[in-house]
């Protein structure tokens, strides 16, 4: 193209310039679409492999299909199932309970474990957050197959309350129609305590050290300290914190199809594993897809009014 | 900088410690119980009398966890070049060119962070099988490919946004084609970002469980976690051979998390931020 | 500028059209699924002559894999080309993945026939074996009833009369085991020959301080429970007529209310192991073995293996009826294996079935604590696998084996498995609980 300067004349700078910015004034000759060419690979197969999959799955939600013979239409039927029917709204309720454990209380773990060590800087710390990520990082089966153990009838957990004394608390834990979800869902209280403390404190050190001298002047006491000082710096962590806790409790499968496999009853009966079931051993493909769909909406609008909270608030 | 008493570094250190404690337990005790001789019922944190590795040998062989971990290193081997690809490319247009509409596309590539896998196997399953996909490693593969598309592509967009643009129109100048540009002066600056990213990318495809579930129903083809989903039911009462199990499952990705500590953390932590 | 905004604009435009566009036409057709899918029953090959050349047959199955493994052991000696490649999952993954795994295009050879088989029966993703029924002549080698159980309902199309899904391996019944020694302690000196005689049997263990009943209701020992207790109180017609979706037919009867208010009884009194609702039927079965309950629900093949770890401490009895004189009822199926559609092999697949009829197939199968189709061909058992034997005689002789609750639909396992947890937690009434099933029957057989 004989736009381009030959690579081989010495470098001329002055005029280089002026022709660039004579070239910047005039209609590009090359088509500024032209890098979506360095696109369109990841975006074809996000589109053909994830996008479209979505949509198939709306689709498919209202029709009344079991997989093998032509399917009916419903229109809205099975969202007005999955309202009705006990057993669906249940497992929507137990995914909103499973967010507590998930969310709401490794965030404020976190949070207090923050508080009560931000103001210092330690040595040492690559060892804790070591520990801290290793829930993070195995298979989630492999945690539930460990909790699983760890619940039995005199697993560690019983072990530990009989040790103190507690023998009143020892129970099948994941057996017993109260205790179940709870305990299902420490154990995502486990796998993500460790992620938010590890997001608070490395949020933290962008605190500027002054800023809590003069809080300590001005007479505050380590909570005060906390609230007004460390908490409104932590706002966007804790946004990211309630994100990724939160879609991992609507979307949990794994844990609940290792431990208990939705019960006992439906009492640890998860969208994420309903959808499984109702799709592949009941035959129900256009009920499962429209419980897909509501998780789908559900994550999505919580995630939403997560950023939007964040967002209005700094 | 130390405005903590010794008292506060003292009791902050315990605090961290009972934490630490809470959090290590528990494979603690697994691993403790997966060097008990097969079959006994091991029932909490105890200590071996004798360290047998029989269990390993037995979990590995015989119930076939070495096969399982291949397969799960295929789809790995399949999915991570391919997503380091695909996003440096897409992360490099996005990021650098002003592309018309690029902030949509990109929003368009963000908003899947918040696909779950539940929202799309069950289509995929009836589609990739008429494809003749199920029962197959591409299949699983290109699924995780596009699974993990909007976090790469947002994490190498993020990367190169933030390289200066002096470096790019200069090379410009010099009359360096895009292409050329990305491979001989970017590339090279984006190795730690391409390297987190690789990992975390290895880390989610090593987890997977659900979409193997749906989309391979032959068990001599599973990969780690699903054959351990399995494992588990039949093994029940076998708790050491059942604890080695979940060890060897466990090990490949603990092993890349100790050596990799730091680009692990940090990619798991800026990630999240500036998502 | 303006022109370029323009095209920008139209271009923008098409390429969303094209974005909203091209999901409906990706859809192979406007309905989900294919009118042609339905091919209906499929029947094996007529002959029955293996082909030359090496074959490998693969087969999923969730029972006894001892069994299986001894099974296909003696099957490869005898036909050297051909080799079998056995899959075992655990049952509740297996029935959970079944629909899954033999619609697939890599469906096993041979797969063990379980919950869900009447449908895939009814699509044809199973072979019909009515042609082999006749050719290799299995009406004389196992007792034609228990080839009847696994006709699905169905005519074969290539003979004409019913057809057959399933060869069976060894027959399987639930009844209740109890352990010698803590009967003893419990002053219990014998197997009961009333319900009521057995509900004073629990008494009295639960005022001796032991565990009366062990129950793995994680996954199928409660229902085999509940169905035990059906069966002694439900007319059998009535129930086969439930199970086979027969118009008309229904589970909320007052002999159902009956055991399910027997369920939710013994669970008050504290006749269970604590954690049942929490504890698999592999791991009841394995406390039961250590001593831990003084009787334990489950089927013969369990058996195997509490001889194995108990000796003569066993002993089995089939759940008693109402009345010393009532017939012998009991669920049991059988251990038996269905053909693929989709396999290449028919023939060498028939050829392992029809090993399974063989006296040498019955004598391994008897030897692993099942119950061969043909108990006349082998050895007598001793011990607890003799109660098994004599009480599986007695039910057969008063026409009293039934099939599982659980294979009147696809989603009936899910419903029975919670509806019995929540009912020896004693947190749903009878009717409610009848009425989830029945509502779960009426949505499968409506149609």
């Amino acid at each position: 193209m004989p736009s381009r300067p030959p690579v081989q004349q010495p470098p001329d700078v002055r005029v280089r310039t002026t022709e660039v910015r004579v070239q910047s004034q005039a209609p590009r000759r090359r088509s500024p679409y032209r890098g979506y060419v360095y696109v369109l690979p990841a975006f074809a197969i996000y589109f053909c492999f994830a996008v479209l999959p979505a949509l198939h799955t709306a689709y498919l939600s209202l029709f009344e299909w079991d997989g093998v013979t032509l399917g009916d239409w419903v229109g809205l039927g099975n969202y007005q199932e999955i309202f009705q029917d006990s057993i669906l709204r249940r497992s929507v309720l137990n995914a909103l309970v499973l967010v507590v454990f998930f969310s709401f209380i490794p965030i404020v773990v976190g949070l207090a474990m923050t508080g009560l060590l931000a103001r210092f800087r330690r040595p040492g710390m690559g060892a804790y957050r070591f520990l801290f990520m290793l829930p993070q990082v195995v298979p989630l089966v492999a945690v539930g197959v460990t909790w699983r153990w760890l619940y039995g009838d005199d697993g560690l957990v019983n072990q530990t309350f009989r040790a103190v004394g507690l023998d009143g608390v020892t129970r099948a834990w994941l057996g017993d129609f109260g205790a179940a979800l709870i305990a299902v869902g420490l154990v995502g209280t486990w796998v993500l305590s460790g992620l938010c403390m590890m997001l608070f404190l490395s949020g933290v050190q962008k605190v500027d050290p002054s800023l809590y001298e003069a809080a300590r002047l001005d007479g505050a006491g380590p909570v005060r300290e906390f609230v007004s000082v460390t908490l409104p710096h932590l706002r966007g962590e804790i946004a990211v914190a309630m994100t990724v806790t939160t879609v991992a409790a609507l979307a949990s499968f794994d844990i609940v199809y290792v431990t208990t496999n939705g019960g006992p009853g439906e009492q640890t009966t998860v969208p994420g594993l309903l959808v499984y079931r109702l799709a592949f051993s009941e035959g129900k493909v256009g009920l499962a897809a429209a419980l897909a769909v509501v998780l789908g909406c559900l994550i999505l609008g919580i995630v939403y009014l997560i950023n939007r909270l964040s967002r209005s608030e700094s | 900088m130390n405005t903590a008493t010794r008292q506060e570094r003292w009791s902050g250190y315990a605090l961290l410690t009972v934490m630490a404690i809470a959090v290590v337990i528990p494979f603690l005790s697994v691993f403790l119980a997966s060097l008990q001789p097969a079959g006994t019922p091991v029932v909490g944190l105890t200590w071996p009398e004798r360290w047998s590795w029989d269990n390993y040998e037995q979990a590995w062989s015989v119930a076939g966890f070495s096969d399982l971990i291949q397969h799960s290193l295929t789809i790995a081997v399949g999915v991570v070049p391919a997503s380091l690809v695909l996003a440096a490319l897409a992360g490099y247009a996005l990021g650098t060119m002003k592309l018309p509409g690029g902030n949509a596309v990109a929003a368009f590539f963000i908003a899947g962070l918040t696909i779950p896998v539940e929202l799309i196997v069950v289509p995929l399953y009836f589609d990739l099988r008429g494809l003749g996909l199920t029962n197959s490693y591409l299949g699983v593969i290109l699924v995780e490919i596009a699974l993990f598309m909007p976090f790469s592509v947002f994490w190498m967009r993020t990367h190169f946004q933030s390289t200066p643009p002096s470096l790019v129109e200069a090379a410009r100048i010099d009359g360096a084609s895009s292409a050329t540009i990305l491979l001989r002066i970017l590339l090279p600056l984006a190795r730690p970002s391409l390297m987190t990213l690789g990992l975390l990318v290895f880390m989610w495809s090593w987890n997977q469980f659900l979409l193997v579930l749906v989309l391979i129903q032959d068990t001599t083809k599973h990969t780690a976690p699903a054959g351990l989903g399995f494992f588990v039911g039949q093994n029940s009462t076998d708790i050491p051979t059942l604890a080695a199990g979940t060890i060897i499952v466990m090990l490949p990705i603990l092993i890349l998390f100790v050596i990799f500590q730091r680009s692990f953390i940090a990619g798991l932590l800026q990630g999240a931020m500036k998502g | 500028m303006e022109r370029t905004h323009r095209v920008r604009r139209r271009v923008a435009a098409t390429v969303c059209a094209a974005a909203l566009v091209l999901p409906l036409t990706a859809c192979d057709a406007l309905t989900p699924g294919s009118a042609a899918a339905v091919p209906g029953p499929r029947s094996v090959p007529s002959s029955t002559a293996v082909p030359d050349g090496d074959t490998t047959l693969r087969l999923q199955f969730a029972d006894a894999p001892l069994m299986v493994d001894a099974l296909i052991a003696a099957f490869e000696k005898g036909h050297p080309n051909i080799s079998v490649e056995p899959q075992y999952k655990t049952f509740s993954d297996y029935v959970q993945n079944l629909k899954l795994t033999m619609t697939s295009d890599t469906a096993p050879d041979i797969a063990q026939y379980a919950v869900g088989m009447t449908d895939l029966a009814a699509d044809g993703h199973i072979l019909d074996l009515a042609p082999y029924r006749e050719a290799y002549d299995w009406d004389k080698a196992i007792p034609p009833v228990s080839l009847d159980q696994l006709t699905a309902g169905q005519t074969s199309e290539a003979t004409g009369g019913r057809a057959l899904f399933g060869v069976p391996a060894g027959l399987s019944m639930t009844g209740i085991y109890y352990n010698k020694e803590l009967a003893k302690k419990a002053g219990i000196d014998g197997p009961p020959k009333t319900v009521a005689e057995f509900e004073d049997q629990l008494a009295a263990a639960k005022n001796a301080d032991l565990t009366p009943l062990g129950v793995g209701a994680l996954d199928s020992g409660g229902l085999h429970l509940w169905a035990a207790l059906l069966n002694q109180l439900m007319p059998t017609d009535d129930y086969w007529d439930w199970v086979n979706g027969t118009k008309g037919a229904t589970i909320e009867t007052p002999a159902a209310v009956t055991a399910s208010k027997m369920v939710i009884d013994w669970g008050r009194k504290g006749y269970y192991n604590d954690s049942a609702n929490g504890t698999a039927q592999v791991d009841s079965t394995a406390q039961f073995a250590k001593g831990d309950s003084v009787f334990l629900i489950n089927g013969n093949w369990a058996a195997g293996q509490l001889a194995t770890v108990m000796g003569d401490n066993v002993g089995f009895f089939p759940m008693p009826g109402e009345k010393a004189s009532a017939p012998t009822v009991a669920s049991g199926f059988s251990v038996s294996y269905a053909v693929s559609s989709r396999t290449e092999h028919p023939e060498a697949a028939g050829a392992f079935l029809d090993f399974l009829t063989t006296p040498e197939a019955g004598q391994i199968i008897s030897d692993n604590g099942f119950m061969p189709p043909n108990p006349d061909a082998v050895k007598k058992p001793e011990g607890v696998l003799a109660d098994i034997a004599e009480g599986h005689r007695r039910a057969v002789a008063d026409d009293g084996i039934t099939t599982f609750p659980d294979f009147a639909a696809p989603a009936m396992l899910d419903r029975l498995r919670s509806g019995v947890q929540k009912l020896i937690a004693n947190r749903i009434d009878p009717s409610d609980y009848l009425d989830s099933l029945q509502d779960e029957w009426e949505e499968h057989h409506a149609e």
